[in-house]
Formats: C-alpha cells, structure tokens, sequence
C-alpha cells in the first residue's frame, strides 16, 4: 500500500529579512521610540510598568499584609492569651510563643494568661495571613502596610513581643477594632455571687 | 449471659449492670459527662438518656402547637431514662440513636453550654474537652440565649496543684466522688442551686490529698486544670506513648504525653489496667515525669569533685575496665538499682557472674509513705526485678555495702543507677576507692562518689520492664529517643563485658530476656 505523504513547505526568509540590517534598524528605532517617550515625553503617555523605588512607591491595596503586629489592651498589656492557634495554624512555623500565667494578686489575673515570649522569625514567615484568621482574640495583625526594613543579620528579623507591640497599625493605633469581653475588662459585669444574688 | 439489644445490636451483661457498663465494656460509648467507669453513679448530667422502646412506653405530658386550633393543645412524648442509672433486664431493647434521643442529647449539650464562657483558646482542656466533641457530634447548632451569662470565679486555686474554673464547669461532681470514693477525703463538695452552682473546698481546707490530679483527671470539660501542666502545652501537640509508673512498687499504668517536636514530656496519665492502678494515680507518681529532664547526667566523666573531667564513650568503657580489671572478684561489689529495669539489672548480674564477683547489693530509694490505696511502701518500682535478675541471690542494702568498704572487704564498686537512699556523705567510704564505676542516667549520691561515670537512657528511652510488688511483670517500649551517644543499661554493660573480654552470652534484648525466664525459673 502506497504511503501519502503530504508536503509541508517550510518557512523561509524574505531577502530583506536575510540582510538583517533594515530589521536591526527596526528594532532600535522602536526601542529609542520608547526611551524617549517615557524619558523626557508627558507623563500621561508614558507606557511603563516599572517606579523608581524606593524613591517612587506603589500604593498597596488596603489589605494588602505586611509585618505583623500585636494589639494591646487599653492598659497596654498584649491582648495575646498565648493559646498557640496561630502557631498550630502557622504553615511555615515561625511563631514561638511560650505562654505564662499572671500571678492571682495582679489586677490582670482576670486575662488568666499571657505570652512571656512571642518571637516570629518574619523570614520563615510567607505572609499567609492564617495566624491572623486564626487568632480569637484579634491580637495580632498584619495590617501595618509595613515591609520588613532589610537587614544584612539574620537576628534582626526574628521579632520578639516587645518589637511587636511597638509597631502600629497603618491607622496609628496600637489598639484592636474588636475589643473582646474579657474578665478583667471594665466592661466585665464581675461574678454574680459577689454582687448579692 | 442476659442480652439486651441497644441500637439494634444485641448486648450481654453480668444481671445487676447498668446499660452503660454494659455498652462501655462492649466498647460502645453512649454520650456522657458524669458517668465514670470507676466511681458511683450520679446521673446527673442527662446526656446519657436513652429511650426504651420495648414494654409499656412511659409518656410524658407536654403541649404542642396545633397548627389548625392555632393554640398549644396537651400531648405526650416519651419519657427518657438515663443510661448510666437503668439496669439492663433481659430482651430490653434500648435506642440511643433515635430521633427522640438525639433531641434529648442536643438539647442537654446546648442547655450546658447556656452559661458556658466558651474561652477554648485559653483552656487547658481544648482539644481532649468532651464539651467541644459533643458539640460536634450531637449539637451543631448556634447558642439561643443572647444575654448575659452568669458569672461564677475563675481560676480559683483550690490547692498546690489544682486550679477551679467555675464557669466553665457543669457540675457533674465526678471530682467530688472522686474525692470521696478513691481518696477517701470529702474534700470538696457544692455550693448554691441550679446556674449559680459551683465547687467549692470544705471551709478551713485545701484541696490537698495524695490524689488530688485524680480531680483533673477525671473532670470531663476545664473546670479544673494542674498547676503543673497549665498553660505548659497545647494537647494537639502532643503525642502519646505507654508506660508504667516509677514512683513506687505498685507499678501503675501510665500515658506518657510528649511532644515529639522537643522530644519532651509534658505530664502522665493514668492508662486504664484493673488489675494493678484501676483509672488512677497518686499525685506523686504523675510528677515522676520531672525526673527525666532533670538531673541528667549526658556526658561520660572520670574524677571527682573538681578534678571530674568529660571523657570520650569509649574511653570511659575502657578506663572503667581497666580500673575494674585492677580488684581482684572477690573483693568487686556490684550493686544493682530498684530503679532500673529488670533487662538492666540482669545484664548487670551476667557481667557479675562473668568477672565471678559474688557480692551483690541492691541501691533502691527510701523515704516514702505508702497508702491501702495505691501507693506501695516501696518506692522502688523495680526491686522484684532487680532480686529476679539475681537469680534469687540475696541482695544486701547500699549500708552493708559501706561497712563493707570501711572494713576492707570491698575494694571496687560497680554500680547501676542513680538511685540510692543515702546521701553522699554517708557515702564517703566508696569515693577513697580508685575503682568505682557508676552506669546512671541521673546525677545522684551513687554517681557522685564514682571515679568513672558512664551515663545510660532513662527509662523513657528504653524497652524493658518492671516487676511490680505483686510480683506482675510489666513490659513496656522506648517512647523518646535517646540522647546522642547514650545506650540503654544493658548495652553500656554488655560494652563494658567486651572491654573485660566477656561474653555476656546475648547480643540483643530477646537473647537477654531469654536469660530473664531462666533467672526467674531459678528464681522459684
């Protein structure tokens, strides 16, 4: 049996092509088209992508997550209980946290437990967001729109509860948006025994 | 045996159970908080009711709307009994699945979580909480009251080791029969009526018996929490292995919790055995976990006092059979330990038997009083063993041994363990011999006066077994890793033998335990 074949022609090169000379013309005219355009023509018709940072920045959408931050209560004490929902939730695991327990004579006693050490190794961390979704007490936060300031020692980016606490939200305060009824609170009605029930 | 037949599977029971014990001895667990296989019956918590749907219903009145009248009109439903409280009968066919049933158990999970702080993320409890399983399994549904709840003390310390969360609590008074029925205290009971109940400790007390983490033990939600493992460790962390107990010669079962990731051991828990410890553990067996990490000796050494020296592994085996090499047999005491595992002490005595050194000694612990509870009046969990490993040799006490000394008759000391009721000045014969050669895992009197220290795997990090004081050999396995560079006993001793140019006749375990049936045949 008679195989069919079929031709397909391959493609060539024009002669002007083959030249290569009007074609490298081409191309740096279209590039020179461009870098003066975006150089020293009108800002409106500048067709680039890139800024000049860290002189030019970018703004970032408003949930956009940068370093994290713990929020303080009004006494400003950390709201962090140490329950470790964040650690257990934490993908990269980079939280450490190391719970402790306030003494019954401290007017604090009320929030039962406290962190004695929270340290985020921010370059272990890829900036999920899952210790914040997981945090029932919304203590901590990565709404500070804040890179990491580089560093050329790996020390500095292990953040311990002092750093944290110190760092603000993008809107200045160090407080939360969702203050949680707590026993120690003001809001706290206090036990019903002691109040004559 | 009499059967019932419970969700459609037939059941038998001894005449007189329950059909919870019934249904939890055949491994099926009808929901419960304060049923407790080891304590009386409270029914209290009437999670566990369950419907009988042979024989004459029992109905109970109730109104219900009727849709067409537009009025609530009188109506029954059926009466529920609570498993835990019901004797089993014959061909009694019980359902604690049906739709009645189930209403019941959502409804009672939802009426005891009405006042409930829901503060998990800061509980102890999260995690191993029957109030967080039930929810999912037989709740699920939002809380209906949107007021207040009532407010009842937190973290009110009851004792040196137990810490009472009122709120949290729903008073199924397991901790008080405990209380009651193991400790034999009534310690605590309860104060005030229905939302406003709580625990409270008798006036003028503390919560402050031999048992006291029994309460924890047993309490099914937060309420009460241990000082020592509070806030310490969050229980999904944590892994689980079996051990036994080496707080005394009772030899309780124990779950040995750790968290793999340190390879450190949080707490015990009492594991389940009716022939020896029932559910329960006395408080200081549950702290035993703290001797592993403290103390540990992880490095070997030569000297004493300030000239001791760290040393390379091998050259500390070799250093001590040279000095061992150097006391003729008859004059080498060897010592085994009541606190080291049966496996341990008998190669110990191979090696003893190799070298023809006859005088055995026996270091064990003393200063404990024991109870008609748990607790032994030995404090050694081993000293069954260690005697078995001897072949049923007599085996004189650590004091002996120091008379020995003094009196010239023994001029070197092999000994295992760190174990040992005397102190190190009472020990001071042993440190002017040149030849002492402590095995150990833990600093003690012991080590400190040997001249040659090997260190050995604690008993966490080994397989082995102890032999109870009524005479039950309990096997149990390596639930850590041992440290870098550390053998279990019986290797450090069957390493120390080659370097003497013995033959202890085993290479591994089994052949070592086979060596273990024969010395208790001889033992007989």
């Amino acid at each position: 049996m008679a195989v069919e074949v079929k031709v397909i022609k391959k493609p060539g090169r024009t002669v002007a092509e083959q030249v290569y000379l009007p074609e490298i013309a081409k191309g740096i005219s279209f590039a020179a088209g461009r870098f003066f355009k975006n150089t020293f023509g009108p800002k409106a018709k500048k067709e680039i992508a890139t800024v000049k940072y860290p002189e030019e920045k970018v703004e970032y959408p408003e949930r956009f997550r940068g370093i994290h931050r713990l929020t303080q209560r009004v006494d400003g004490s950390p709201r962090c209980v140490a329950c470790l929902c964040c650690s257990t939730a934490c993908p990269a695991q980079c939280i450490h946290i190391e719970p402790e327990e306030y003494e019954p004579d401290d007017p604090r006693y009320g929030y039962e437990r406290y962190p004695s050490v929270f340290v985020i190794d921010e370059l272990r961390c890829i900036f999920c967001g899952y210790c914040v979704e997981a945090c029932p007490c919304d203590a901590i936060r990565m709404d500070t729109g804040m890179h990491m300031p580089p560093s050329t020692r790996r020390e500095h980016f292990l953040y311990d509860k002092e750093t944290l606490l110190s760092i603000p939200g993008q809107d200045g305060t160090y407080l939360t948006a969702n203050p949680r009824h707590e026993p120690g609170d003001p809001t706290h009605p206090g036990v019903d025994r002691e109040r004559g029930h | 045996m009499p059967k019932f037949v419970l969700d459609g599977r037939e059941i038998s029971f001894e005449p007189g159970e329950t059909v919870m014990e019934a249904a939890w001895r055949e491994g099926i667990e009808i929901p419960h908080y304060c049923w407790h296989p080891g304590l009386s019956v409270a029914a209290n918590c009437r999670m566990c009711l369950v419907q009988i749907e042979s024989g004459r219903q029992m109905a109970m009145p109730q109104l219900t709307f009727d849709e067409a009248k537009g009025e609530y009109v009188p109506a029954t439903k059926p009466k529920l009994q609570p498993a835990c409280q019901l004797a089993a009968a014959e061909d009694m066919v019980v359902s604690s699945t049906n739709d009645e049933v189930k209403k019941a158990q959502a409804s009672v999970q939802e009426f005891l979580l009405l006042n409930h702080p829901v503060d998990c993320p800061i509980c102890d409890q999260a995690g191993e909480c029957k109030l967080q399983d039930y929810y999912y399994e037989h709740q699920g549904t939002l809380k209906r009251k949107l007021t207040e709840p009532v407010h009842k003390p937190k973290g009110v310390r009851f004792g040196p080791t137990i810490v009472y969360d009122a709120e949290r609590c729903i008073m199924c008074t397991r901790c008080i029969r405990v209380c009651d029925e193991v400790a034999k205290d009534h310690v605590l009971d309860m104060r005030e009526r229905g939302n406003k109940n709580e625990i409270i400790v008798a006036p003028g007390r503390q919560l402050d018996h031999k048992y006291t983490l029994m309460t924890e033990h047993v309490c099914p939600v937060g309420a009460l929490t241990s000082r020592d493992f509070r806030f310490k460790a969050r229980v999904w962390f944590l892994k689980s292995g079996e051990g036994v107990c080496t707080g005394c010669a009772t030899g309780c079962n124990t779950h040995i919790d750790f968290d793999p990731r340190y390879g450190k051991v949080y707490r015990l828990r009492p594991r389940d055995n009716e022939a020896v410890n029932a559910f329960w553990m006395c408080d200081d067996g549950m702290m035993t976990y703290q001797r592993h990490a403290t103390d540990r000796v992880l490095t070997p050494t030569s000297g004493r006092g300030e000239d001791r020296i760290p040393i390379g592994e091998r050259q500390a085996i070799e250093l001590a059979a040279e000095k061992l090499e150097g006391v003729e047999p008859s004059k080498l005491a060897v010592v085994l330990s009541a606190q080291q595992t049966t496996e341990d002490n008998l190669a110990l005595s191979k090696l003893a038997g190799a070298l023809g050194a006859d005088r055995l000694y026996l270091a064990a612990l003393g200063g404990w009083e024991g109870d008609d509870i748990l607790r032994s009046d030995d404090n050694n969990p081993n000293r069954a063993g260690a005697t078995q490993a001897a072949g049923g040799a007599t085996l004189r006490t650590v004091r002996d041994l120091i008379d020995d000394v003094q009196s010239g008759d023994v001029q070197g000391v092999l000994a295992l363990g760190w174990a040992s009721a005397e102190r190190l000045e009472e020990l001071a014969p042993l440190a002017s011999l040149d030849a002492v050669v402590s095995l150990s895992s833990h600093v003690g009197a012991l080590v400190a006066a040997a001249e040659v220290v090997i260190p050995v795997a604690d008993v966490f990090e080994v397989d082995g077994s102890f032999v109870n004081a009524k005479g039950m050999t309990q096997a149990f396995r390596a639930v850590l890793s041992t440290p870098a560079g550390i053998e279990p006993g019986w290797q450090a001793i069957s390493a120390l033998g080659a370097a003497l140019g013995k033959d202890l006749g085993f290479g591994d375990l089994d052949g070592l335990r086979k060596g273990l049936s024969d010395s208790a045949e001889a033992a007989q």
